[in-house]
């Protein structure tokens, strides 16, 4: 078999490059549907609804050309509460069908809304092939630790021991880091925020949505009714400067009070530690640089979790490199196969790799 | 659209809905608590735990304090949106309606 050198089209176009812009400015109630939101009381995917409404508009993109995709599950209810176009599909099957539409419609601004249970559970296989794809989307991942639609059963993400319904002795299974998983997959843009960090949450979103390829963004949204406080030590103003590590390009990761914590390498397991700042020195922190090519230090970056030994967790842009998309190259073919003129079907039919079975 | 208190809240503020707010936009005035109209995110997780059932959704004011609406708009003018009650150190000085 043979291999050929593909073409690399669109490999410095911003994400949003092929999208129609609006004709007058937007405000928040042009993304409102007259749809009655059914959500519970105090869901965190209120937040993330206002958020995400509060800045489409700034994106400046006509609403006809975007289309929200979701699965199953609360988070998947989305799409009816945004008046733009969206599809409330099949479980864990949304990237598969945006992964389509952003192929032949290179003009719509492609969304995935999924949670810990329809992107993890069912729908892993098409996260990562997505992911691993760079597929010009944008997935948000609700991520509450529990299945809340068929109210408090166990979840990929949650964590090892947890009692719930159908954990009744607490749960055997180790959970997934869906930010290890997605760099793992070769996602071009990873991101993690939390639904009540309205700033927070918007400037994540507005990167995802500008950069070409999949982002992947998981959002920690509190359940408060299966599993309610989930998130308290990260949302806490008391503990969250202690337990939250604020990723920042080009800047040093420091942390605490003061910032006076920092993360270095260990050089001797290739990990990264908590260190205090007045104890190794300014020198020692590392520089977060989510534009670097080798994910390796994003990886570790991600091992740093609430629910592990650290019991911090970094929010922000883990990873933002450019790579090619596959809708992109997909195009060029189809563009470069035109060109070459009208095929021969009956010749596509005979083949030319032919052989006898004797 | 936003829930706003009313003046059942008026020089008792329980403080209730601030621990339920998941998104700390409930802040407190020296007489009375106000939600902030562009923080709340309209999750209704406030509304029912109000002893004194202050707190009602922007369309279900009853008219008798229909003049709240604005109340909790107006006490954000000087301060626009902090972005969380819990960084706030001092008091809003309260407009309560005549």
């Amino acid at each position: 078999m043979t291999a050929v050198d593909l073409p690399h089209p669109h490999l410095n176009l911003a994400g949003l490059a092929s999208i129609p812009g609006a004709d007058e400015p937007q405000n928040r109630k042009d993304y409102t549907s007259d749809q009655e939101v059914r959500w519970c009381p105090g869901c965190g995917d209120y937040a993330v609804l206002a958020a995400v409404q509060g800045f489409l508009p700034d994106l400046g993109l006509r609403r006809e050309n975007i289309v929200f995709v979701s699965g199953i599950g609360c988070s998947s209810r989305f799409p009816y509460y945004l008046d733009t176009y969206g599809l409330h599909s099949i479980h864990g099957r949304a990237p598969a069908i945006a992964t389509g539409l952003a192929t032949a419609r290179e003009d719509l601004s492609v969304w995935v809304v999924t949670g810990d249970g329809d992107a993890l559970s069912i729908g892993g296989n098409h996260l990562i092939h997505a992911l691993r794809r760079n597929v010009n989307m944008t997935i948000l991942l609700f991520n509450n630790r529990i299945y809340g639609l068929t109210k408090g059963q166990y979840s990929p993400t949650s964590e090892s021991g947890k009692v719930t319904k159908s954990t009744p002795l607490g749960s055997v299974d180790a959970p997934l880091n869906p930010v290890s998983l997605a760099l793992g997959a070769e996602a071009s843009f990873v991101a993690r925020t939390i639904d009540s960090d309205r700033k927070h949450l918007t400037d994540v979103l507005s990167a995802a949505a500008r950069h070409r390829g999949t982002s992947l963004v998981e959002i920690y949204q509190n359940c408060p009714i299966f599993n309610d406080g989930a998130f308290d030590a990260i949302k806490d103003p008391q503990s969250r400067d202690e337990s939250v590590i604020r990723l920042a390009a080009g800047r040093p990761i420091r942390f605490g009070e003061g910032g006076g914590l920092g993360l270095v390498r260990d050089t001797a397991t290739g990990t990264l530690e908590v260190a205090d700042v007045a104890d190794v020195g300014e020198e020692a922190v590392l520089v977060h640089d989510p534009n670097f090519a080798d994910p390796s230090v994003a990886f570790a970056l991600s091992r740093l979790t609430d629910l592990g030994h650290s019991g911090r967790t970094p929010i922000g842009i883990f990873r933002q490199v450019e790579r090619p998309t596959y809708d992109d190259l997909a195009r060029e073919q189809v563009t470069l196969a035109r060109d070459a003129g009208a095929g021969d079907l009956q010749a596509l039919i005979d083949g030319r790799d032919v052989w006898e079975v004797s | 659209m936003t829930y706003v208190i009313a003046q059942p809240c008026v020089d008792l503020k329980d403080k209730a809905c601030v621990d339920e707010c998941p998104v700390d936009c409930i802040y407190e005035g020296e007489r009375m608590l106000y939600v902030h109209p562009d923080e709340c995110v309209d999750c209704g997780a406030c509304e029912p735990v109000c002893p004194v059932e202050a707190i009602f959704y922007e369309d279900d004011v009853p008219e008798e304090w229909s003049a709240y609406v604005q109340t909790n708009v107006d006490v954000f003018a000087s301060v626009g949106s902090p972005g969380g009650a819990s960084s706030m150190t001092d008091l809003l000085p309260d407009v309560l309606p005549q």
